[in-house]
């Protein structure tokens, strides 16, 4: 039977529909991700669970066009070229694998998270990543 | 004229650059020190102070067993792309401590081919981050060139541009690494690594060495006909806001570099004026950092590039010529030694012996500039 897990369960504040987990200061306001206990710009400020925008904006691109070398791993079918990018959700700028072809990516291209396999386990087990892929309902 | 406590350099020396599969970190090292206090004229036992810094390649005060075992001091740094510069100021901040008058500050490397072996644990990310091929110092590089080039309007022939002069400048220094000159198009049809940047707009981790004797200013003019004065060197790792390499996040905006930070302290020291500088060096792990460096520096205004790089401006013989021996781009990138190249060739340009182009009217007053991760700069100011 095939399973699927999360690849770290602590990026993730819900898994359908998938929702990541940030954090934010109680006292500046700043937005990280992944968590982290304290605030990188007010040491004294303290941080709680803050689940990040779902929908943003393509912030800046690019294809990675070499096959890594360890520890990256590669899906199930092999190494294929993918993109890479930062989304401006408004409060932060996250970093996450594009789900967007060639054809239609763009600085300003308005996306919305998703998953995606990353790798198998060697039981077989489905390894899911965080993602953004163009949004459909988003006006152009 | 010259004060006690001014800190000049009268020796350098610089193992080429390059592949050599005979030669290792050390032995590039000794050379290199070895050539650095024949040009000032002095030996191993007159150094009173040494700092020495590599990334893969061994303990840099082990070269004592080498040089001779004096006792002197000898400090490691490993600062990433600053180490260089943090051994200049190591042994800087030394010589006006008044530790001694003569020191020596050395940095070498020799890199495995291909892009450097990154550990997510080592830079405080989860595994996640580097499995999911995300953890990679190129894309770093594409993702803050895409959105420069986007929000000043640059078009990615500049990154060609750069390479290009990168390449013509390198096949004329005897020390450089790449020594074939390439087209703007053959740069831009080579393969592509992460758009905008194509092969040959990257460096290649390399091999190399180079070195330096640093003087105090009451015995600098002794042992050197044109001693070069270390006017400022500042270092500064990142402030809030910053867009490093291995961000899994960042704040929207504005984002400030640590660059310019260390510019402005450099310059503010030093007492002199970007516009001031006749022969700079920038880091240039990419057509697109040296691009971005010469603006976060000071050296130009934020889109001003394209003009400075189409007008020749930053050739050997232009108004603020750039990475006269081609950068790291045709030196190669041994991440311990690349910063002593640096001043390697800003100091010889200022004495007018530069190896490959020199640059004419003698130009009197040198910058250089480093950056690294995670978020780390170095800039100095040298001046004769």
């Amino acid at each position: 039977m095939r399973t699927t897990r999360l690849i770290d369960e602590s990026l993730f504040d819900s898994v359908d529909p998938p929702r990541l987990a940030g954090a934010r200061c109680s006292r500046c306001g700043t937005v990280v991700f992944p968590r982290q206990a304290s605030c990188p710009r007010c040491p004294a400020g303290l941080m709680s669970a803050h689940a990040l925008p779902v929908r943003g904006r393509i912030w800046s691109w690019t294809l990675q066009a070499f096959p890594p070398k360890p520890p990256y791993r590669p899906p199930a079918g092999g190494y294929q070229p993918y993109h890479v990018g930062y989304v401006d959700l408004g409060e932060v700028l996250v970093e996450a694998r594009l789900a967007v072809p060639r054809a239609e990516i763009w600085i300003g291209l308005p996306v919305r998270l998703t998953t995606l396999p990353a790798y198998h386990d060697e039981d077989g087990t489905e390894v899911l990543t965080f993602a953004f892929r163009p949004d459909g309902e988003a006006g152009r | 004229m010259s004060r006690a406590d001014d800190v000049y350099v009268v020796g350098c020396g610089m193992h080429p650059f390059g592949r050599d599969e005979s030669v290792t970190g050390m032995d590039m090292a000794e050379r290199a020190v070895r050539e650095a206090l024949a040009d000032a004229g002095v030996a191993w036992e007159d150094i009173g102070y040494a700092a020495g810094g590599s990334d893969v390649s061994g303990k840099p005060d082990t070269l004592v067993g080498r040089l001779g075992l004096t006792g002197v001091p000898f400090v490691n740094v490993q600062n990433g792309c600053a180490t260089g510069a943090s051994t200049v100021l190591t042994v800087a901040n030394a010589l006006r401590a008044g530790e001694a008058s003569l020191g020596l500050a050395v940095g070498f490397d020799k890199h495995e081919r291909g892009a450097f072996h990154v550990s997510a644990a080592r830079y405080g990310l989860g595994d996640w981050y580097a499995e999911t091929g995300m953890m990679l110092t190129t894309q770093f590089f594409a993702l803050k060139t895409q959105r420069y080039l986007h929000d000043h309007g640059i078009p990615e022939r500049a990154l060609a541009t750069v390479a290009e002069r990168a390449f013509r400048n390198g096949s004329q220094h005897p020390l450089a690494w790449r020594r074939k000159p390439l087209t703007e198009q053959e740069i831009l049809d080579s393969p592509v690594v992460s758009p905008p940047l194509t092969q040959y707009m990257f460096c290649s981790p390399g091999q190399g060495a180079a070195a330096l004797v640093l003087a105090r200013g009451d015995r600098a003019f002794d042992l050197c006909e044109r001693p070069v004065r270390l006017a400022s060197v500042a270092f500064r790792t990142r402030r809030f806001g910053s867009f490093e390499v291995f961000a899994p996040w960042l704040p929207p905006g504005p984002h400030r570099s640590p660059s310019t930070d260390a510019a402005e302290a450099a310059f503010r020291a030093a007492g002199v004026r970007p516009t001031d500088v006749q022969v700079a060096q920038l880091q240039d792990t990419d057509s697109g950092s040296e691009l971005i460096h010469l603006a976060e520096t000071g050296l130009c205004g934020h889109g001003e590039q394209e003009d400075l790089l189409v007008a020749g401006d930053t050739d050997p013989t232009g108004r603020i010529p750039v990475n006269t021996d081609g950068g790291c781009l045709a030196g190669g990138e041994p991440v311990g030694a690349s910063g002593l190249r640096q001043f390697h060739e800003v100091v010889r340009q200022l004495q007018g012996r530069a190896p490959g182009a020199q640059v004419p009217g003698c130009p009197r007053v040198g910058f250089t500039h480093v950056y690294g991760a995670p978020g780390i700069s170095a800039c100095s100011v040298l001046t004769v």
